[in-house]
């Protein structure tokens, strides 16, 4: 391999893969992080979204607000919560992009509405 | 309550194997996977597959996954894909949280193959937003096309690094720093990682990938109250199994790495063997798959699994288990040393409990890993202990001297998995 492929600045989306080939168009899908209004690829979870963006934090621990962002991205370490349109402890690793989603990251307060804990 | 013939749970090679086994034999098969697709570990691989079969050979392994999917979709086999198998109860009834809903399956005969987990240890700096999993990190980068960052550190020195540091450099990312021992290993940075340093080397580093290698996941088997033993080469406890697969609970199988196979020849054979074993078929095939899981293993691993029968108790030899990292890990979280910045590290991520928080609960007296959790409240979290529980072995192993093999896994209990509370309300119905 000998071209680097161009990710811009702020772009971390791998276009170019010697062995995944191109990156395939995909339909952008609008959805609002934070406020600020950002465009995802339709299909992709909202952990890759952020990530591609640059944005790493998801939600902040009880304890000393500390930072967390995606860990596992199999579901497994629920360090990526989120609050999606409205409903909070969302893991972003695992759930899709849909037009118009309102995402806010979390800062530790949402319920958790399961059994476990 | 549902009731079915054989329920294979977990999709990757091992579980696809014994699935496409049991088929032949003209069983009814489910095949239950909490992800979307099949494939298991294959599915956010590339590296090229060697040791399967023909048609396999030789195709980076996401494609392999296809492949196997194809298979599936023409035996018969139903899947049921994004379904979490979360308790398997002492009637043998397995719970399930599907995407339309909760519901109680009883098959007649079960086949756990539900894999393995990255193997994590937790360092200075763990927590910062930018150190992820090996299989994340591989997540992101091949199945959603992300960089977990542009210039990354590396955990670990076997194969799974080796794959890690090549598959960043495929997708344009810089690996700035490798290094063997997490003990050693400092990230930081404001509210994400900017630098990591080890063994005197720093660098500015915007991702750190954790591939210590995996550790098998059998929780689902240890549910239901089978016999477990000691695995001296993985350094954990795993279900006894009889040669055809079976666990001291009639009816109920583990195969793959869920098992502690180590590697996809082995997981694929012994899905094989299990999913032929479970639905009866004749002696000459099930020796046939018998000899070719032979083939497929070490002599070593051979030994190891012999003497890990039902009824045998397993091994306890006092071991920490196959050496570095694990044991400079141990002997710097048990502190003592001039350095001793692990002590302020969190051990439990999901409830903020440090490693010193954990020795001193030792100090005090606990002795088991139930002991610390019902002190600290380590394991107590959503990830269900699966990311602490090593940690705390370790760290009661090298305090008390007790030899890892006598320390008994935290006790299992449903769910395995958050699951959404819809779904147990549907159950009690
Ligand atoms: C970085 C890396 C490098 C590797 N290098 C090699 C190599 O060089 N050579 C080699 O042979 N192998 C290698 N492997 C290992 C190989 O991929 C595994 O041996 C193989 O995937 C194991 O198959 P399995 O079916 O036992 O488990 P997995 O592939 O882990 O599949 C388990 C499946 O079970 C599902 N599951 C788990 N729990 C539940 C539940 N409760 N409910 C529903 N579904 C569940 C999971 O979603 C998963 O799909 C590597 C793996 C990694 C990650
Ligand atoms: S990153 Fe671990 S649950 Fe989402």
């Amino acid at each position: 391999m000998d071209e680097a492929p161009s990710n811009g600045a702020g772009d971390l989306r791998v276009w170019h893969h010697p062995v995944l080939g191109e990156l395939q168009e995909a339909r952008p899908v609008q959805i609002t992080v934070d406020g600020q209004p950002l465009v995802a690829r339709e299909g992709e979870v909202i952990a890759a979204a952020l990530l591609a963006h640059g944005i790493l934090v998801c939600r902040a621990m009880p304890r000393g607000r500390e930072p967390r962002g995606v860990f596992c991205a199999l579901g497994r370490c629920s360090d990526c919560l989120i609050t999606v349109d409205g409903e909070p402890n969302v893991r972003a690793c695992l759930t899709p992009v849909r037009e118009g989603q309102v995402i806010w990251t979390q800062a530790g307060l949402g319920r958790w509405e399961g059994p476990a804990g | 309550m549902k009731t079915t013939g054989i329920v294979v749970i977990g999709a990757g090679p091992a579980g696809i194997a014994a699935a496409l086994a049991a088929a032949e034999v003209g069983t009814s098969v489910t095949v239950i996977d909490e992800h979307p697709a099949v494939g298991g570990q294959l599915r956010w691989r590339i590296a090229p597959l060697r040791g399967l079969d023909e048609a396999l050979d030789g195709l980076p392994a996401c494609r392999a996954a296809e492949t196997l999917h194809e298979r599936l979709a023409a035996s018969g086999v139903s899947v049921l894909a994004g379904a979490v198998a979360w308790g398997l109860f002492e009637d043998g009834s397995l719970a399930v949280a599907a995407p339309d809903g909760g519901f109680r399956l009883q098959a007649e005969k079960i086949v756990v193959a539900t894999g393995s987990v990255d193997l994590v240890l937790p360092f200075a700096g763990w927590t910062l937003p930018g150190v992820l999993t090996a299989r994340a990190a591989q997540i992101m980068l091949h199945l959603h096309r992300v960089l977990p960052g542009r210039r990354v550190a590396v955990i670990g020195e076997g194969l799974d690094a080796a794959e890690l540091a090549s598959d960043l450099e495929m997708a344009g990312a810089e690996v700035v720093l490798r290094a063997a021992d997490p003990a050693q290993v400092v990230a930081s940075g404001e509210g994400r990682v900017e630098r990591v340093s080890a063994n005197g080397e720093r660098r500015e580093a915007d991702a750190v990938v954790i591939a210590l290698g995996r550790q098998p996941d059998p929780e689902l088997a240890l549910q239901a109250q089978v016999e477990f033993g000691y695995s001296v080469r993985l350094g954990c406890h795993l279900p006894l199994r009889s040669e055809l697969l079976e666990t001291s609970r009639p009816g109920l199988y583990v195969a793959g790495e869920a098992a502690g196979a180590v590697d996809l020849a082995e997981s694929f054979a012994e899905g094989r063997l299990a999913g032929l074993a479970a639905a009866g078929a004749t002696p000459e095939r099930i020796a046939t798959a018998q000899e070719a899981l032979a083939r497929a293993r070490s002599p070593e691993r051979s030994a190891e699994v012999d003497r890990m029968r039902p009824g045998s108790l397993g091994e306890a030899r006092p071991e920490t288990g196959t050496g570095a990292p694990w044991t400079s890990w141990a002997e710097a979280a048990a502190g003592g040393g001039q350095d001793d910045t692990l002590a302020r590290v969190a051990l439990c991520r999901c409830e903020q409990v440090t490693v010193g928080e954990v020795r001193q609960a030792i100090e005090e007296g606990a002795l088991t890993i139930n002991d610390i959790k019902r002190r600290t409240r380590a394991g107590m979290g959503l990830c269900q202990g699966i990311f602490c529980t090593r940690a705390m072995a370790l760290l009661l192993h090298a305090s008390r001297g007790i030899p890892l093999s006598e320390i008994a896994p935290m006790t299992e209990r449903p769910p395995t998995r958050p699951i959404p509370l819809a779904s147990l309300v549907e159950i009690e119905e």
